[in-house]
């Protein structure tokens, strides 16, 4: 093959513009695009929910295509008309945003087989929750013989620089502040004995951490041996070999709902609706459920097993006994006071 | 400026050549830049009601203002580490035979080489409680309990100046190797010590590196998200952040924008302040 001038250009030329323009390279009909999010949950979509879906649907092209929440809803907004979006996936906070923001369609709910055996907390018209997300206590089983037992158990004098928490940045920062107010008698709407609470807790305070994915480093570097933190997030660290544990604390374990949405004015509302679907089956969920995903039904079909029937709950019932949600819609109203409170107070 | 009459001035170029980079960053730099302008000048988060609310908000609130201040600061600190450091890095290398200088070049480079967060991760294995510095001060018995070294503002310097040293270090090469080193023997026949030498001849000539050098360490460290937060933690807040959790966690972007448009500004004023220092160390220089 002669290379001269021209024909390296040309080609370069091609190859920018795919890059550039990547619908070129599509045909005219385009896939079912599905945001989920980057990490284990991409993983766990990739090798469980996706393959089920094409198997349900005659091979139907779907791309996966990664990103925060917030993202999502910029680039839908960016394009209402013809959202690049199919399906989204949202923590409670910015799907309230999005719905608020008129980006989510009504879930077709009369025509879905599995929206009503889901658990009532699951079941939101604007989109059903497929799986729940759960913080606890999590702490090194190494440096703490007894299991701690209660948020309380953070304000032990032992764990004296020991205590790792996260900023209000994240869903779960935002969340754990709102489960200590209520345990000093405040509420979604009063964060006041939260704050005070906090200010008692900076002597135990080793690190606050930017995102909860920094918390999970700060375990496997010794900086911190307790901390609220993320069940699933734990078992990641746990299958690396990091020494830590997981309990649902006895004020309840806080669980946020994943709401999975069909974007307005999706070209492929029919396709985004099967894929829903799938992900509500009690059979992706139970696959999701065990072991290496452990990602937590909302599908009461779902008969609870291994590690999550050992550490969460056994059953549905238990499950809802057990977890504690929170009024989202309230949370939004304050939370950028709270933001702005928490990042001039907590200096350590 | 593009035409060719018969008697071509020579120190003319054609703007031609430019065209598509400066059409590119009239797209999608100045364009953008031009939206957040527009942005920020809106009061409410949906962008309808225009006013200044967002700046009078920002440069009334003595927290944000001490955000900024603590930005700039954490900027100058890293510069100043980084010069020192790397002042007699680039001094060494002008003075060793060419396979040091293979060696030195390769060192000062392998930093760039590796993405940042690798760097910035490898700094929380260093500076953890269990990490390289406090095992060292454990074992020798300096100290009793690890101190504590993640998460302070002396990390994230310390980090900040490993990650951007390259960009301090490089420019200084360059600078120094533009220097004749008969002005060195010169000045010491003349005699001058070395000390009064280094002073006098080679750190005047060299300033138009240490000023090219300062500038994009400077830049490079205030605007380095991944390290502040990373090795700062949530608590240390610098503009990056605050600018992100505005936009991102909060949605407010009028807000956000404003940040980034007073940011913007106070680098450039800084950065304004190293290039009027340039000019006038040029003069020095070919005094």
């Amino acid at each position: 093959m002669i290379l001269n001038r021209r024909s390296l250009m040309t080609t370069a030329l091609t190859l920018g513009a795919m890059k550039a323009f990547p619908e070129l390279s599509y045909a005219q009909a385009r896939p079912l695009v599905f945001a989920t999010f980057t990490g284990s949950w991409e993983e766990a979509h990739k090798a469980v929910l996706v393959p089920a879906f094409r198997k349900a649907n005659a091979d139907a092209a779907i791309v996966l295509d990664p990103m925060l929440s917030v993202d999502q809803i910029a680039k839908i907004n960016a394009a209402k008309a013809n959202p690049p979006i199919d399906v989204m996936l949202h923590d409670p906070g910015p799907a309230l945003v999005a719905i608020g923001q008129d980006l989510a369609e009504s879930y077709p709910v009369e025509k879905s087989a599995y929206f009503k055996d889901l658990i009532s907390e699951a079941q939101e018209p604007m989109g059903p929750a497929p799986f729940f997300q759960v913080v606890g206590l999590t702490y090194n089983p190494e440096a703490i013989k007894t299991p701690p037992t209660s948020w309380a158990d953070l304000w032990k004098p032992e764990f004296k620089g020991r205590v790792g928490i996260t900023n209000l940045n994240s869903t779960l920062g935002t969340g754990w502040l709102v489960e200590i107010a209520k345990m000093r008698g405040g509420s979604e709407a009063n964060v006041d004995p939260a704050f005070k609470a906090l200010e008692e807790l900076k002597p135990n305070l080793a690190a606050v951490a930017a995102n909860p994915g920094a918390l999970a480093t700060l375990f496997q570097q010794g900086q911190i041996d307790i901390s609220p933190g993320n069940f699933n997030a734990i078992q990641i660290l746990k299958a690396r070999g990091v020494p830590v544990e997981f309990v649902a604390p006895k004020e309840g374990a806080i669980a946020f709902k994943t709401t999975i949405h069909i974007v307005k004015n999706s070209p492929n509302r029919e396709l985004a609706f099967k894929l829903i679907e799938a992900s509500l089956s009690p059979e992706v969920q139970t696959t999701l459920m065990n072991s290496p995903y452990l990602i937590v039904p909302t599908n009461s079909k779902v008969a609870m097993g291994g590690e999550i029937a050992r550490v969460l709950a056994k059953d549905t019932a238990e499950l809802k006994q057990k977890f504690v949600f929170q009024d989202w819609k309230k949370i939004n109203e304050q939370r950028s006071a709270w933001i702005e409170r928490f990042n001039r107070e907590i200096k350590i | 400026m593009g035409t060719a009459p018969a008697s071509r001035d020579v120190t003319s170029y054609g703007m031609g050549l430019a065209a598509p980079l400066a059409l590119f960053f009239l797209v999608f730099f100045v364009a953008p830049l031009l939206q957040l302008l527009w942005l920020s000048l809106h009061n409410d988060t949906a962008g309808l009601h225009w006013g200044l609310g967002q700046y009078l908000h920002f440069l009334t609130d003595p927290f944000s203002l001490s955000v900024l201040g603590s930005t700039l600061l954490l900027g100058a600190e890293v510069t100043a580490v980084c010069l020192v450091l790397g002042f007699p890095i680039a001094w060494l290398y002008q003075r060793v035979g060419p396979r040091l200088q293979t060696i030195i070049i390769l060192i000062v480079l392998l930093p760039l080489l590796t993405s940042v967060v690798v760097r910035t991760f490898a700094w929380i294995v260093i500076l953890g409680r269990q990490g390289i510095i406090n095992a060292t001060l454990q074992s020798l018995g300096i100290v009793d309990t690890p101190l504590k070294l993640l998460y302070t503002q002396f990390g994230v310097v310390i980090a900040l100046a490993q990650v951007q040293m390259p960009l301090m270090t490089l420019p200084l090469i360059t600078a120094l190797g533009r220097i004749d080193p008969n002005l060195d023997d010169a000045s010491c026949s003349l005699g001058a010590g070395s000390w009064r030498t280094f002073f006098r001849i080679v750190l005047p000539l060299s300033l138009p590196g240490v000023i090219a050098g300062c500038t994009l360490t400077y830049a490079a460290a205030i605007t380095a998200f991944i390290t502040q937060s990373l090795i700062g933690g949530g608590q240390m807040l610098f503009m990056p952040m605050y600018l992100y959790q505005q936009a991102s966690t909060l949605q407010n972007w009028p807000f956000a924008s404003a940040i980034s448009i007073i940011f913007l500004l106070a680098v450039l004023a800084v950065v304004s302040v190293f290039t009027t220092l340039g000019r006038m160390s040029r003069g020095y220089g070919g005094a």
